[in-house]
């Protein structure tokens, strides 16, 4: 054995070797014993020959290229495209083949060659590391192989390759079939032909992802404009929409899954397709929108949505569109509106319910719609043009130099509202399930105003009086309410004071109870007595002269309390309190329900009722301030749904302001309810109308007080927020600010800057020296 | 609208109680308010008004806060009045009334 060393040489084995190698190269078939030669022979030659690996790697080398001429020729004496891919491909796919077997006994070649190069060269960690993992991908012949296909076959006829490819691609886009598989061949070449081990997808990506991009951009530039100048807008819009759908699926067909290619792909479909048309498309958009057109802005939706700031033009359209179509359709029905709270509300909520339908079917309720829509909404709601509610602008309130106008809305929501828990017509009409989904309609535009307040205040006077009145509908949808109107947050102080006034209610019926138990003499009277807190702080009350009937009840209604409970006094509030009286006259008897400002009018008469009683002598008799008795007589004089009056006077006056000390009143002997047209001779009529509920005086103050309390509440929070931050920027603060008052009212920028240099001047803060926009509090 | 006046009922003349007045009165619902007879409306420990239920009662359970009347008002003999629940945690820590210093002792509680 030993005389054979150095006797085995590269020369002596390779004759033997070659045609096993070319059978391999040729995928011709290796008998089991050529296979085995073919390892033995490898590990002789580096084994005995210093030289061998190199040699026999460089002969290898030599066979493979000249293999790969062959194949070359082959491919490209096809003149024709299909025939030319499918040549390719098919030669592609038997060497490809051939580069997971060749490697194989030429092992011992690839670790002889690494181990030479590791002692030659200290920093080769790389191939040291592959060296030790018998892994085919990393094979030196298998690299050989790939790399010489690549420098040779691929490098040559890659540009005619990619653009067969893609012609057949955009002969499919036209319309014509043909075997995919052939573009997809090419790219499994392209994919597979990377021998870098760091981005084995960067020949397909460089080639093939490139030239399908190019080729697809290109083709849509053209199809596009010439698509938009020939159909139009909204054609062309069912055409991109078609055309993404079907290049996401080419893609997905023809680009290497798993490499980002298709989202590329699509990206670059988007924008060829959209945004370079954009402002052509969202021109359709404003006309669409007012015309209703759902399908086509669901398109138009869909579209837009794929490109950056594609829909941001179109929430500016829809808002504008609300807000316009909302305010066109207030005015033109300001007429009925103005006067009909009912007829107001529901306007506002079909304009609601046609808003959101139009975002619901046109943009599938998407929350930027949803977010426009409401902002657009709120506008609406807010407005002032139609009628307003004017805020006093008076230097009388502290640090206030007056307000702008704010929507009437509240007011007459508030108004609607009681409509539909008091006992009305309309209440009557509902059903109990109507009426609740009636009130769930209020608090829903509720939450689009801004002077929530005023709603407040309103909702707050209409509950007094149907509790005092005892006329609710249904006292459990009251209690219902009340409850609803905590969960769409309206602030807690305020809703606990709601539910407090029925708590009231309740204890003062114990109350009555037991108070007319004690004597028969007391049944005719009902007592309220109630927490003054929750239902009248703040308001004014009016002294009136009893009538002698009910004057009495006065002392034993204070001792009996007084028994109940102690560290109380009582206010007795007459202009809220009222009754029932029975009147006698010549044509007959009638019960009227009553203020009791009118009863101690009319009581006036019972000692003398023929006579004429001057103006001055009814102040006399009832003590009533001059506003509440001009008020009182005119309800009694011109009550608007009396065909005959109770009382007549001299001289006729248009209004009550009118009446002078001498004019004179007597009881209408004549008076009876009508019915039919015949004078009745029983019957029962309410005299009440609109109980009031504070003086003239203090109601004409009432606005004022709205400001006040804003005023105030803009104080609280301000120094709430001092309090908590210590120091805080001018923007951060108003946006707090905002944040803790809007189920109330929204702040204006003035007032806040008012409350501010208020605040400042009192020195409950102050601006930081070094930047005024900061505050500052100061304990 | 026709030519009727409201509820025009004919109802048999039963009431029997002839009066010779022209106006005789039926019923009267009459209304009242109370509230603690205190000089000062607003106690000085939680600064809440004395006619609402304290900070601390109206921040418990808010939904029944309004079920029960609890939070009543306290007398002391200096005449100062406050939240009954605000009083009894104020003396814990300072048997004097806030207002004036003296030793605190109850005069008498709301009801
Ligand atoms: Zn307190
Ligand atoms: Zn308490
Ligand atoms: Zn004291």
């Amino acid at each position: 054995m030993l005389k054979d060393k150095g006797q085995v040489t590269f020369e002596d084995k390779w004759p033997n070797m070659r045609p096993i190698v070319l059978k391999l190269l040729k995928q011709e078939p290796v008998t089991q014993i050529e296979w085995q030669d073919l390892f033995g022979a490898v590990h002789s030659v580096c084994l005995w020959d210093e030289r061998g690996p190199y040699k026999l790697r460089d002969a290898l080398q030599q066979d493979i290229m000249m293999y790969i001429k062959q194949a070359q020729a082959r491919v490209l004496a096809q003149r024709e495209d299909q025939a030319l891919l499918k040549a390719y491909i098919a030669e592609w796919g038997k060497f490809f083949t051939q580069c997971n077997y060749l490697p194989t006994p030429f092992r011992q070649l690839e670790n002889s060659i690494n181990n030479i190069s590791k002692v030659t060269s200290s920093s080769t960690s790389n191939s040291q590391k592959k060296n030790n993992n018998n892994n085919i991908e990393d094979s030196l012949v298998r690299k050989l192989m790939l790399d010489s296909w690549n420098q040779s076959i691929f490098m040559d006829i890659k540009q005619r390759l990619q653009d067969s490819a893609m012609k057949l691609v955009q002969a499919e886009r036209n319309g014509e079939s043909f075997d995919s598989q052939l573009v997809i061949g090419v790219r499994e070449s392209y994919v597979n032909l990377c021998s870098n081990p760091v981005d084995k997808l960067q020949i397909y990506r460089d080639n093939f992802e490139a030239a399908y991009m190019q080729a697809t951009e290109e083709f849509y530039k053209l199809k596009a404009n010439e698509h938009l100048l020939t159909n139009g807008v909204q054609s062309y819009m069912k055409y991109a929409d078609q055309r993404l759908k079907e290049e996401e699926a080419r893609a997905h067909r023809y680009l290497e899954p798993g490499s980002g290619s298709v989202a590329a792909l699509t990206q670059c479909c988007e924008k060829v397709l959209i945004g370079e048309h954009l402002p052509t498309l969202l021109a359709e958009s404003a006309p669409l929108i007012k015309a209703g057109e759902t399908e086509k802005l669901q398109l138009m939706f869909r579209l837009l949505d794929r490109v950056p700031e594609g829909v941001t033009p179109i929430l500016r359209d829809l808002e504008a569109h609300i807000v316009s179509a909302g305010l066109a359709d207030m005015v033109a029905s300001a007429d009925i509106i103005t006067t009909d709270s009912e007829k107001y509300v529901e306007r506002l909520l079909d304009l609601f319910k046609t808003f959101s339908s139009l975002v619901k079917d046109a943009f599938m309720d998407d929350p930027r719609f949803l977010t426009a829509r409401d902002k657009a909404y709120k506008c609406v709601v807010n407005d002032t043009t139609v009628f307003k509610l004017e805020l006093p602008s008076s230097a009388l309130i502290r640090g206030s130099k007056g307000t702008a106008p704010e929507s009437k809305c509240p007011e007459l929501l508030a108004n609607y509202c009681d409509m539909l828990l008091r006992k009305t017509p309309l209440s009557k009409r509902l059903t109990s399930e109507q009426i609740e989904s009636r009130l769930r309609d209020v608090l829903l535009v509720l939450k689009y105003i801004e002077n929530k307040d005023v709603f407040m205040r309103y909702h707050k006077a209409h509950l007094t009086r149907r509790l005092i009145l005892d006329s609710s509908a249904d006292s459990e949808k009251e209690e219902d309410m009340v409850e609803w109107l905590r969960e769409v947050g309206m602030p807690a102080d305020y809703v606990n004071k709601l539910a407090r006034m029925f708590q009231d209610i309740k204890v003062s019926e114990d109350l009555n109870t037991q108070f007319r138990g004690e004597t028969t003499r007391h049944d005719a009277i009902n007592i309220k007595i109630l927490n003054a807190g929750a239902w009248a702080r703040g308001s004014e009350r009016v002294t009136v002269s009893l009538p002698l009937e009910l004057e009495d009840y006065i002392p034993e209604v204070e001792e009996f309390y007084k028994k109940k409970h102690s560290g109380r006094k009582l206010q007795w509030y007459h202009h809220m309190s009222n009754g029932t009286i029975t009147f006698a006259n010549s044509v007959g008897r009638f019960d009227l329900d009553v203020t009791t400002f009118q009863m101690a009018v009319l009581f006036a008469w019972n000692q003398r009722p023929l006579e004429k009683i001057s103006y001055e002598n009814a102040r006399l008799a009832t003590e009533l301030p001059d506003p509440e008795l001009r008020r009182t007589l005119w309800s009694l004089v011109a009550f608007p749904k009396l065909k005959r009056q109770l009382l007549c006077y001299e001289p006729a006056v248009q209004n009550p302001k009118d009446f002078a000390e001498n004019t004179t009143f007597w009881v209408n002997q004549e008076f009876a309810l009508i019915k039919n047209g015949k004078p009745q001779r029983r019957g029962k009529i309410n005299l009440i109308g609109r109980l009031q509920l504070s003086t003239e005086r203090s109601q004409l103050e009432d606005n004022h007080s709205i400001v006040q309390l804003r005023i105030l509440r803009t104080q609280e929070a301000i120094i709430k927020i001092l309090k908590m931050r210590k120091r805080i920027t001018n923007t951060a603060l108003q946006s707090e600010l905002v944040e803790i008052l809007k189920n109330m009212f929204l702040p204006s920028k003035k007032m806040i800057k008012e409350q501010l240099e208020w605040l400042i001047e009192h020195k409950y803060m102050r601006r930081d020296d070094e930047d005024i926009n900061t505050f500052i509090y100061m304990a | 609208m026709s030519g009727d006046d409201c509820d025009a009922l004919d109802r048999g003349d039963s009431d029997g109680q002839k009066s010779d007045k022209m106006f005789t009165l039926k019923k009267w619902n009459a209304v009242a308010m109370w509230s603690w007879d205190v000089e000062c409306d607003t106690c000085a420990i939680c600064r809440v008004q004395v006619m609402d239920a304290c900070l601390r009662c109206q921040g418990e359970s808010k939904k029944d806060s309004y079920g029960k009347q609890d939070c009543v008002v306290v007398w002391g003999e200096c005449n100062h009045s406050f939240h009954f629940c605000c009083m009894s945690l104020w003396v814990k820590q300072n048997n004097r009334c806030p207002l004036c210093q003296q030793e605190w002792s109850i005069q008498r509680m709301g009801k």
